[in-house]
């Protein structure tokens, strides 16, 4: 195995041009599938010490770029982006451990594999290692997908995709094809072989957010058994820009699930019926009556069906949260 | 910037193919950041990279370059964290804790300078310590820990006299456990594993080492050359590296012949079904999960039994039947299931042997140190003193390394081979597939209650789920509860293509009580009565009929909501009661000698978390009125005198009186030679001094007295008697039930444990709050998975195996009833079982109180509760 070590964009897609070159940034996800075998073992570059990757920094209109080597940890600590971007924050903090957080990146949390326990044990093949079945479907699929897309069961594993899905954010890329992409067009539901549509050439070097809105409220959560550090049954987050310096009703929402889906879903339906919605009020009939309509985007597998009330439920507290509603 | 490690200059680490914690481990011999899980999960292997804490099991080594790590050997043993995890006793076996005091340290010194000297709620800390996992569930002290340091209670005070006494070593990383012994030119061995369920091994074609030779190899199969799992061990290989020996590992072919499988109970049970064990000699071979011998019993296919137990059993039977035909209203017959509970101690199955000079060497991560010297010297056919086996630190274990396992075997065998010493230590995925588990149950229970309430019949039908092996007693334990109606209990196994099972903590004692407390507590609803009423007229044991009158003014339970419970966040309270036989080992050996005019204790025992090695020091330094500092205490090793092995609950009460018993005859051996030794009461200081050195050589050994009134059953080869008494044990769960999201929440717990006598308060205290951790576990989230149609077992990582966390534990409140076994010497027994049988019952009766919804099925999943509310 060969590592390069570059120190800059142009050497990394030189060395990213050449055959089986992988990019490594963080390390977690990739070791662990080099460990399990979901990797083969090849030549890596490791993006390290390439300049002008890690970091948040902030254009002339306010909106910020956040570097695909910035730490997951430094996203969830960063309190400029805390205010600016509240519910990236709060999904960050959320996600792994704070001694996975602290290495982990952007870029790598959305460029990661799933988390489908045949994809990691080296005794199955699946579509994502070169076969033709998903052994997850009429095996074990109690963490799966809900809304089913395609032939993987998997849901897509990365939070931050979900969180940078509500601010519609843009990843930069350096391939041929194309230098940018909005974060949802990262991901084909449809395609079972891959976690994300990039090509092993391209480098993805920031994500670019949209100029932040003042007063913006949000709220994030995750459905899991344990308490912390579990990967999401569901999870979702929402975003409100609300009247009258965030007193007043919704003017725009934006909400978005993970877990379910092999790409992280934007709830567009759901999310206008927020429009309107007042604050520390009950809950409009007409967005309980769109939380129950939630079950209609699902298309349960035999063992996913909790997750159509568990998906209601998540996005119910999210929403009930942002807009200050207690108790039930 | 400069590569930096702990302060001093390092070179760069120049291998591609190693981890940051292998770097540190294999090349600079910082052994005390653990590797546990390998996958970033558990904690243990927490470094700090230029003051961020970073799991270095992910962290490729090359990344540590111009930049400055700190390992737990960093902290040097004074940082405050360190120093309140052994004032606090926030740990076991401390194969978790460098991990831990790394990560703690970088919070408590944050959280100080944000917030000055005052303590963090426990929701702060567990957030900072999300992702640390102790299998021994320390997580009580741990809390206490952190927030006494975080309070500047630690800043100045030295590391003095901690209740546990081997914790200085603990918290700085210099216990030294199986895996971290690093003789030169040690090489690393791997075990070939089989990929079929059923199959004939035809032939095992060597590996090729790069030179072109044939790569070592031995043979773990045995004589029936049959694999009946997948994962079972087929072979090891050896090279000097654990790359290349992984290389070759997966370079060995095996010519195997597929045989017809059975990977799930219902296939197990079809009339046509394949059969695991074909021959009465198979079957009398197939490996045992009991912790006592099972019953002799009968076969029909895969399954075996039933054993049966009971008094007036025709009795029970027909007035059950009568009872169904009638539908009486109070006989409730319900059916209850668990699953596959794995030990995965954190520190792995691991051994390390070489050879020299016609002695055999052997590190072994074991709870049974002497008895495993016996099996070794049986097995390689050598004179007993010329096997060593040691295991001076070992990280958990909960029945799960009683044995002299395929590591063990393919350490020495390897290493006899390459004239090398040899590693072989299991990867977490072997842990978790091959080193033993609890295994699942399907228990039907009924119980019958007569129009005065009274228990008129009781039946327990129960049938084990151990893969390959057998051995089920949950219905046998049953019969041991609830007084003397007419019973009938009937225990039967299914045998399977699957992984064996092997004795955990209390076996068969967490699903009997799981099934028998979910229905005491229907026939209380049905009855009209409440839980413990109920349980006070129908329990006779005394012990436990104290705990109850505890019990009855407790807030928790006293002060406990009443009547339907609405809204999303429902609070609950269940009990649960438990009893356990008192064990002990007869054999118990303690040996004092004086050595450089001091004091050592040596035994052949270990310590695996439990506190023994404590227990041996203080309770020689009690009886003669020295302090425990003043002696050293030298187990794990065993070429000692017979030490008790750790499981039945039997070590401290046959080791305690064995260390008294030595006290005794040291200072009749001191008062021939020093008349100035007192016959009774605190030696003073000078005196024992002056006499120690008057003696020096003096060897003198002490035995495990008998109870009064002699035991119940005769002393077994294994060093296992019953003796007369239960322990009890009465567990009250509060819970929190989110509706909304289907997440049990466990707030508060009181555990009440009739053990007799408590040698060491501190220790035995964080035994049951880890007892109740553990039974959290079992509850809510343990769960071995398989794929049904291949046996492959899919929960093999510590992700898909989910271990409760800091933020998923009760506050936990442990009561002792310290009285009922006068007649044992030391007035106590053990209690590491007793406390750990009733937990998940009570959590589940509470869930019950919030929610009414009755679950019969573990582990109880958000997918399982999302639906149940009324």
């Amino acid at each position: 195995m060969t590592v390069t070590r570059p120190t800059s964009v142009a050497e990394v897609t030189a060395d990213l041009a050449r055959e089986g070159v992988r990019a490594r940034a963080g390390g977690t996800d990739l070791s662990a599938c080099l460990e399990t075998g979901v990797i083969a073992p090849g030549p890596l570059v490791d993006l390290l010490d390439v300049p002008g990757l890690d970091g948040v920094t902030w254009n002339a209109d306010g909106s910020a770029r956040v570097g695909a080597m910035t730490t997951v940890a430094t996203v969830a600590a960063d309190p400029r982006l805390a205010t600016a971007y509240p519910a990236l924050a709060a999904t960050a903090r959320a996600l792994a451990t704070p001694q996975v957080r602290g290495v982990a990146t952007v870029g790598g949390n959305l460029l990661q594999r799933n988390r489908c326990a045949y994809l990691r044990n080296p005794a199955f093949d699946c579509f994502q290692t070169g076969g033709d079945t998903c052994p997850a479907r009429t095996g074990d699929h109690l963490r799966g997908v809900v809304v089913d897309q395609g032939p993987c069961a998997a849901p897509h594993p990365s939070s931050l995709a979900m969180a940078f899905l509500v601010y519609e954010a843009t990843a930069h890329l350096e391939r041929a094809s194309a230098t940018a992409l909005p974060v949802a067009d990262l991901y084909d539901g449809t395609d079972p072989t891959r976690d994300h549509v990039l090509d092993a050439r391209s480098l993805m070097t920031a994500v670019e957010l949209p100029v932040p809105v003042a007063g913006e409220r949000a709220a994030y959560r995750r459905a899991t058994g344990r308490s912390r550090a579990e990967w999401p049954l569901v999870e979702a987050v929402v975003r409100v820009e609300c009247a009258d310096g965030g007193r007043g009703p919704v003017e725009r929402a934006a909400v978005a699930v993970g877990g379910v889906a092999r790409t992280p879903l934007r709830l567009e339906a759901l999310a206008e019926t927020l429009v309107g919605a007042e604050p520390g009020r009950d809950l409009p009939v007409r967005v309980t009556e769109a939380l129950s309509d939630l079950a209609d985007l699902c298309s349960p597998l035999p063992a996913t069906g909790y997750k159509v009330p568990l998906l209601q439920g998540t996005v119910r507290d999210v929403v009930e949260t942002v807009l200050g509603i207690t108790g039930r | 910037m400069d590569t930096r490690v702990n302060g001093a200059p390092a070179s760069d680490p120049d291998d591609p193919e190693l981890n940051a914690a292998e770097h540190l481990r294999d090349r600079l011999g910082l052994t005390g950041t653990k590797i546990a899980c390998g996958s970033g999960v558990c904690g243990a292997c927490t470094i700090l990279v230029d003051g961020t804490p970073t799991a270095s099991c992910l962290l490729p080594a090359t990344h540590l370059t111009q930049r400055s790590t700190t390992t737990v050997e960093g902290l040097g043993g004074t940082h405050p964290v360190q120093r309140a995890f052994a004032a606090h006793d926030a740990l076991q076996c401390g194969y978790c804790t460098p991990g831990f005091v790394v990560e703690a340290s970088v919070f408590v010194d944050t959280w100080r300078t944000a917030h000055g000297d005052v303590a963090p709620d426990r929701d702060t800390i567990a957030d900072a310590l999300a992702g640390h996992l102790c299998r021994c569930g320390a997580y009580e002290g741990i809390f206490s820990a952190v927030a006494s340091a975080c309070l500047g209670e630690f800043d100045d005070d030295p590391l003095r006299a901690p209740p546990r006494s081997d914790a200085p070593d603990k918290v700085t990383g210099r216990a030294r456990f199986t895996d971290d012994q690093a003789l030169p030119g040690t090489w690393t061995g791997v075990i070939v594993r089989s990929t079929e369920p059923h199959a004939r091994v035809v032939r095992v074609h060597p590996a090729t080492t790069p030179d072109g030779e044939e790569a070592p190899l031995v043979d773990l199969l045995g004589e029936d050359r049959t694999v009946r799992y997948v994962g079972q061990a087929i072979a090891a290989v050896a090279a000097p590296d654990r790359a290349e020996a992984r290389r070759l590992a997966a370079a060995v072919r095996v010519e195997l012949d597929p045989l017809p499988a059975v990977t799930t109970a219902e296939a197990a049970r079809r009339p046509d079904a394949p059969l695991v064990y074909e021959t009465k000699a198979q079957r009398a071979a197939a490996p045992g999960y009991g912790e006592a011998p099972s019953l002799r019993t009968s076969w029909n296919g895969n399954v075996r039994g039933p054993a049966v137990v009971g008094w007036r059993t025709a009795t029970a039977v027909s007035r059950l039947r009568a009872a169904r035909r009638r539908d009486d209203p109070l006989l409730v017959a319900e059916e209850y299931t668990t699953v596959a509970q794995v030990h995965t101690p954190l520190e792995p199955h691991a051994s390390v042997a070489f050879w020299e000079d016609g002695h055999l060497h052997l590190y072994l991560s074991t709870q049974s140190v002497s008895m495993l010297t016996d099996k070794v010297a049986e097995r390689w056919g050598l004179p007993r003193e010329r096997v060593h086996v040691v295991a001076e630190y070992v990280g958990g274990a909960f029945g799960a390394k009683n044995s002299v396992s395929p590591d063990a075997v393919a350490a020495v065998e390897l290493s006899r081979l390459v004239g090398a010493p040899v590693r072989v230590s299991l990867e977490r995925s072997e842990e978790l597939v091959d080193a033993g588990y609890r295994p699942g149950n399907r228990t039907r229970v009924a119980l019958l209650a007569g129009d005065d309430g009274e228990l008129r019949a009781l039946a327990v039908d129960s049938e084990g789920d151990g893969g390959v092996s057998v051995g089920s007693n949950v219905a046998t334990l049953a019969a041991l509860m609830y007084g003397r109606s007419p019973r009938r209990v009937r225990d039967f196994d299914l045998v399977t293509h699957r992984p064996p099972g092997q004795p955990m903590r209390g076996p068969g004692g967490p699903p009997m009580a799981w099934a028998l407390e979910q229905a005491v507590d229907t026939m209380a609803l049905r009855l009209g009565e409440d839980p413990l009423s109920l349980r006070r007229r129908w329990d006779g044991n005394p012990k436990r009929r104290a705990l109850y009158e505890r019990v009855a003014e407790l807030p928790l339970w006293r002060d406990r909501p009443r009547g339907a419970r609405t809204g999303r966040f429902r609070l609950g309270v269940g009990l649960a009661a438990a009893g356990w036989p008192y064990l002990v080992g007869p054999l118990a050996r303690v040996e004092l000698t004086v050595r450089n005019g001091g004091l050592v204790v040596r035994s052949g025992t270990q310590d695996i978390g439990t506190g023994i090695r404590t227990v041996l020091g203080d309770a020689v330094a009690d009886r003669l009125g020295i302090r425990a500092e003043d002696l050293s205490v030298e187990i794990g090793h065993g070429s000692a005198v017979h030490g008790t092995g750790s499981t039945g609950s039997r070590t401290t009460t046959s080791m305690g009186p064995a260390a008294v018993d030595a006290a005794d005859r040291l200072r009749a051996a001191l008062r021939e030679r020093s008349p100035d030794v007192p016959e009774s009461g605190p030696v003073p200081e000078q005196v024992f001094k002056e006499a120690l050195s008057g003696a020096e050589g003096l060897r003198v050994v002490g035995e495990r007295g008998r109870d009064r009134w002699g035991r119940l059953t005769p002393d077994t080869a294994g060093d296992l008697a019953a003796g007369r008494g239960l322990g009890g044990a009465v567990h009250v769960m509060e819970v929190e039930v989110d509706t909304l999201l289907g997440r049990v929440r466990p707030t508060r717990c009181w555990a009440g444990i009739a053990a007799g006598r408590i040698y060491n308060e501190r220790t035995a205290r964080n035994q049951c709050e880890g007892a109740v951790v553990q039974g959290v576990g079992y509850a809510l989230f343990e769960e071995r998975r398989d794929d049904v149609a291949t046996g492959v077992v899919l929960s093999d990582d510590l992700e898909e195996y989910r271990l409760p966390g800091m933020g998923d534990v009760p506050e936990t409140e442990v009561y002792f009833h310290q009285k009922g076994f006068e007649h044992v010497p030391g007035g106590g027994i053990g209690l590491g079982e007793v406390s750990a049988v009733g937990v998940a019952a009570a959590l589940g009766n509470a869930v019950f109180d919030a929610t009414g919804h009755r679950h019969h099925d573990l582990p109880l999943r958000p997918d399982r509760l999302i639906g149940g509310a009324r």
